[in-house]
């Protein structure tokens, strides 16, 4: 039961896809405009990259090493075929919004990287773990995200107005560079926030990411 | 050599399974998502068209055959009699095909509104087709004659966006042609 709990809540703290790995950017930068967004394209990547952890988790034994990546985006492929079609039957507005990022999670660095890294060396109910995890840490980053740059920039929350008449939308955050600012702002928040632990355990403070790069697996530092 | 067939194999049959698997969803998914695009992309435009008809005119399509293929046509009730019908057309834009739908009265002799469906134009010259400046001037225009200025007819197009302009006009005209055909068809159709 513990590590099922490790490998499902690293995920949401000391490996954070967007703001500790940083992986996943594009559609951390692209569909926070609001809030609901976000949150939306979090539950997509949750159910895609549960479902794909899940299968390559029980193919690892199958999946021959050379066609193994071959494999994987054939799987996170489909599925992310599956949950487009199923926002365009049952969210057709969340769906207008997302537009070419849904299709886009198949790119995502984040699902391959789970697979690779994670699912393809691990049992099945440690790699959804791992997926869940993720999966939720990323629709919680992004929800956040889009809960700044939505309050800041049409002084509303998932469509709700929470500022008063007197508030001058601040219309820089739901652009492009706002999406830039508000994520730079928030990995170097991360980082004094980390060195301040760190400090105040009485370590040395560090520099560049603080995880190590087993957990993305997909660059040529590994090894 | 073994290891290269099992390669093979696996990969082929991890493909045939989904692309089974796609097929399966896709075919259970299709009329739902049919009716989700006509509520959110046709729906608003109709609603633009008769802003006070009282049925869902999405829900109550028909299809007739006319010499151009099947049309889809979308009717308006008001107190249970049939107010107007429209049908959607495609015009040549600047960016891309012009979705326009076209709202005609029930006799056909006038229109009864445009709303446009699909735009893919320039931002302030062809977008600009939306304008209630532009699209108005359909709002209970003849069907005899729909023709920009230019060429002999009182429509003005949106300045420095002759081709949206001349988009939109052509394919109200292509709806008119195929309203003229079915028009004997629709009168029975919905009742009244």
């Amino acid at each position: 039961m513990s590590t099922l709990w490790k490998e499902f809540s690293k995920g949401l703290w000391t490996d954070l896809p967007p703001f500790k790995l940083v992986l996943g950017l594009c559609p951390t930068l692209a569909v926070t405009k609001t809030a609901y967004n976000g949150f939306g394209m979090g539950v997509a990547v949750i159910f895609v990259l549960a479902l794909s952890n899940l299968l390559v988790s029980l193919l690892r034994k199958v999946i021959p090493a050379k066609v193994r990546i071959a494999c994987f985006i054939v799987v996170a492929a489909s599925l992310v075929v599956c949950v487009e079609l199923l926002m365009q039957a049952y969210a057709y507005p969340l769906y207008q919004q997302l537009g070419i990022f849904v299709p886009l999670i198949v790119v995502n660095c984040i699902i391959l990287g789970r697979a690779e890294a994670f699912a393809s060396k691990n049992p099945i109910l440690l790699s959804v773990a791992d997926g869940l995890g993720m999966g939720l840490g990323y629709t919680l980053a992004l929800t956040f995200l889009g809960s700044l740059r939505e309050l800041f920039g049409y002084g509303t929350w998932f469509g709700m107005q929470v500022m008063g008449g007197w508030y001058e939308p601040f219309t820089f955050m739901v652009e492009a560079p706002g999406a830039f600012v508000c994520l730079g702002l928030i990995l170097a928040g991360m980082n004094a926030l980390t060195n301040w632990q760190r400090r105040s355990k009485g370590l040395a403070p560090v520099q560049g990411p603080g995880h190590d790069c087993k957990s993305c697996g997909m660059c040529a530092c590994k090894e | 050599m073994r290891d290269m067939l099992k390669m093979i194999l696996v990969l082929s049959l991890i493909c045939g399974l989904s692309g089974l698997t796609l097929a399966t969803v896709r075919q259970a998914t299709r009329p739902r998502i049919e009716e989700q695009v006509m509520t959110y992309v046709q729906g608003p435009a109709l609603r633009q068209i008769f802003p006070d008809c009282e049925n869902n005119p999405v829900k109550d399509r028909k299809t007739f055959d006319a010499s151009t293929g099947k049309v889809t046509v979308f009717p308006a009730m008001k107190g249970g009699k049939l107010e107007g019908v429209a049908l959607e057309t495609f015009g040549k834009g600047y960016g891309g095909p012009i979705g326009i739908m076209v709202g005609f009265s029930t006799d056909g002799d006038t229109l009864k509104g445009i709303g446009i469906t699909t735009l893919k134009e320039t931002p302030g010259l062809g977008q600009r087709i939306t304008e209630p400046e532009f699209r108005d001037q359909f709002r209970g225009h003849t069907t005899r004659e729909v023709a920009l200025s230019k060429s002999g007819g009182d429509i003005a197009a949106v300045s420095g966006a002759t081709i949206s302009s001349t988009g939109t006009v052509g394919a109200i005209n292509d709806a008119i042609k195929i309203f003229q055909q079915i028009k004997e068809r629709l009168r029975t159709s919905w009742g009244s």
